[in-house]
């Protein structure tokens, strides 16, 4: 009947209280006894209880002063006071002081029970009330990003389209100098190794800035056309997959020495989706893995699945990421690497690869103890 | 580097693009005209023989592919090469099953460039010979009737 509520019964009055415990048992509760005020205190402290039925008549610690203490360290906890005949003056002020409700002695059993059940009531209440205001919250913290993350996509890309044709004029100016560097009639040009090198600077320099603008709008691309072009969507299996991309990576983990080891439930889950642009997320996550983890640590993959949905996680032993960069993760141009190791459009894209696939991903971390990341992809269209 | 006989049109309206890669490929030995909108473009084709284009898809006015639409329309054989500043390789696709050659994305490696515009000339020479064997194989048919 009653789905395991655990009570604490405290009563100074042994017999009474012995007795009330193994009726209560009797009817399928989890009761735990306290003879005064500060046990109870200390047991609540060792296990957590649901609903205490406390008498407020006692030796040392009293009722209404146990009330207030249990009130101010467990406020999930809902307490019934037990009060004397002629003491409904008691009783009153246990609501006051934030008790359930409260019952005069001799007890009736079945009504008792009934205050239980009402308490334990309230108490699941709350919990789906604090559980549904913590999704809501999470949904909407989403949305925010997913927000913020289109609106800077929008303006990079416009600022990526017009670099793109000035890049491309100084490109063309240096390429047709070293041309002309490379004819017959310069080879005796003084300093002509010093006009190559500042060349090659400039020709390096721009396929940099090309590979950037390319990246961003790829991604761009990849979030705004509603969802990815679907006829390019085929049954993967997730297993196959991860095992090529780990194949792939694998030379770069180990001139760290870093293992990495696949965990997937069986069957195998098998999503329908874009096998490139997925590859292409799982590389930019392993390979971030590898450089965040220090030599000898260990990268884990996870596959797992649903009816609804299959889920990749990629796991790492690394440095972790802190709190305040943890939110700008997913944003361009966000990197803490070194100018010419990271051109923060990585998880930028993924995430666009990732949304455009119809799915989600996401990251928690912990300083020092590593970083993991969740891609969720629904299994079926 | 080789000279060649051949023509090559360079269309984009970012006049200073148009004109340093018309340099480098005048560098190498090209014959290089150029049009910096799509109008400008198709007045040219009218006036002289060009045997490939070099053409960028974002164009204020008639962008790329409709005067990529208009060329293939009025001069079938010419053929062309899309240069795309978008990163969306779409209008490309687009563009190469209208009968674009080929596609290059901005800023283009100039030694690819290079090579497909070797590609698509080697192309349209092979075209044009085998044009010219039909032709001279209807003139000997005809002239045994």
């Amino acid at each position: 009947m009653a789905e395991h509520i655990n009570l604490l019964l405290v009563d100074d009055e042994n017999d009474f209280r012995q007795i009330l415990a193994k009726r209560l048992t009797r009817r399928g509760m989890y009761v735990r006894e306290a003879d005064r005020g500060e046990k109870a205190l200390q047991m609540m402290e060792e296990q957590p209880v649901d609903i205490v039925i406390l008498d407020i008549k006692m030796p040392g610690l009293d009722g209404i002063e146990c009330l207030q203490r249990i009130k101010a360290n467990h406020d999930m906890t809902e307490v019934i006071m037990l009060t004397g005949h002629a003491d409904v003056h008691g009783g009153v002020t246990g609501i006051k002081s934030g008790a359930f409700d409260y019952l005069t002695k001799p007890v009736e059993l079945e009504h008792l029970i009934r205050k239980i059940k009402q308490a334990h009531h309230k108490i699941q209440r709350i919990l789906a009330e604090k559980e549904e205001a913590a999704f809501k919250e999470r949904i909407q913290q989403q949305m925010v990003v997913a927000e913020r993350l289109v609106a800077l996509g929008t303006m990079a890309s416009g600022v990526a389209h017009e670099i793109n044709n000035p890049l491309a004029v100084i490109q063309d100016s240096a390429g047709w100098l070293h041309q002309i560097l490379e004819k017959p009639e310069m080879q005796n040009m003084p300093r002509i190794d010093d006009f190559k090198k500042g060349l090659n600077r400039i020709n390096t320099a721009v396929k940099r800035a090309g590979k950037i603008t390319q990246q961003l709008l790829q991604a761009v691309k990849t979030q705004t056309t509603e969802m990815v072009d679907p006829s390019t969507f085929v049954e993967v299996s997730l297993k196959k997959l991860t095992d090529e991309a780990i194949t792939l990576v694998e030379p770069e983990a180990s001139l760290k020495n870093i293992g990495i080891t696949l965990e997937s439930c069986e069957p195998h889950p098998i999503a329908w989706t874009d096998p490139l642009q997925l590859l292409q997320v799982l590389l930019n996550l392993l390979s971030n893995a590898i450089q965040a983890t220090d030599a000898g640590g260990r990268v884990t993959m996870i596959l797992a699945a649903s009816l609804e949905e299959a889920k990749i996680i990629v796991k790492d032993t690394g440095c972790g990421i802190s709190k305040e960069n943890i939110s700008r993760i997913f944003e361009p141009f966000f990197t803490t690497k070194e100018a010419d190791q990271g051109t923060g459009m990585g998880l930028y894209v993924s995430w666009g690869i990732i949304t455009g696939l119809g799915g989600l991903i996401s990251v928690e971390s912990e300083i020092d103890k590593g970083t993991t990341f969740t891609i969720t992809l629904p299994v079926k269209k | 580097m080789y000279k060649t006989s051949s023509y090559i049109m360079l269309v984009d309206d970012e006049k200073d693009f148009v004109e340093m890669l018309g340099l480098r490929l005048k560098e190498n030995g090209e014959n290089v005209i150029a049009a910096y909108n799509g109008k400008e473009c198709l007045d040219t084709l009218e006036k002289k023989q060009i045997d490939v284009i070099i053409l960028d898809v974002k164009m204020p006015g008639m962008d790329g592919i409709e005067t990529l639409q208009k060329i293939k329309a009025q001069h079938p054989l010419i053929e062309v090469i899309l240069l795309t500043g978008h990163g969306t390789i779409q209008s490309a696709v687009e563009g190469m099953k209208l009968g674009a050659f080929d596609f290059l994305l901005k800023p283009a490696d100039f030694q690819e460039l290079t090579k497909k515009l070797n590609k698509a000339r080697e192309r349209k020479k092979e075209q044009m010979e085998r044009i010219q064997k039909a032709e001279a194989a209807m003139l000997l048919r005809q002239s045994k009737l």
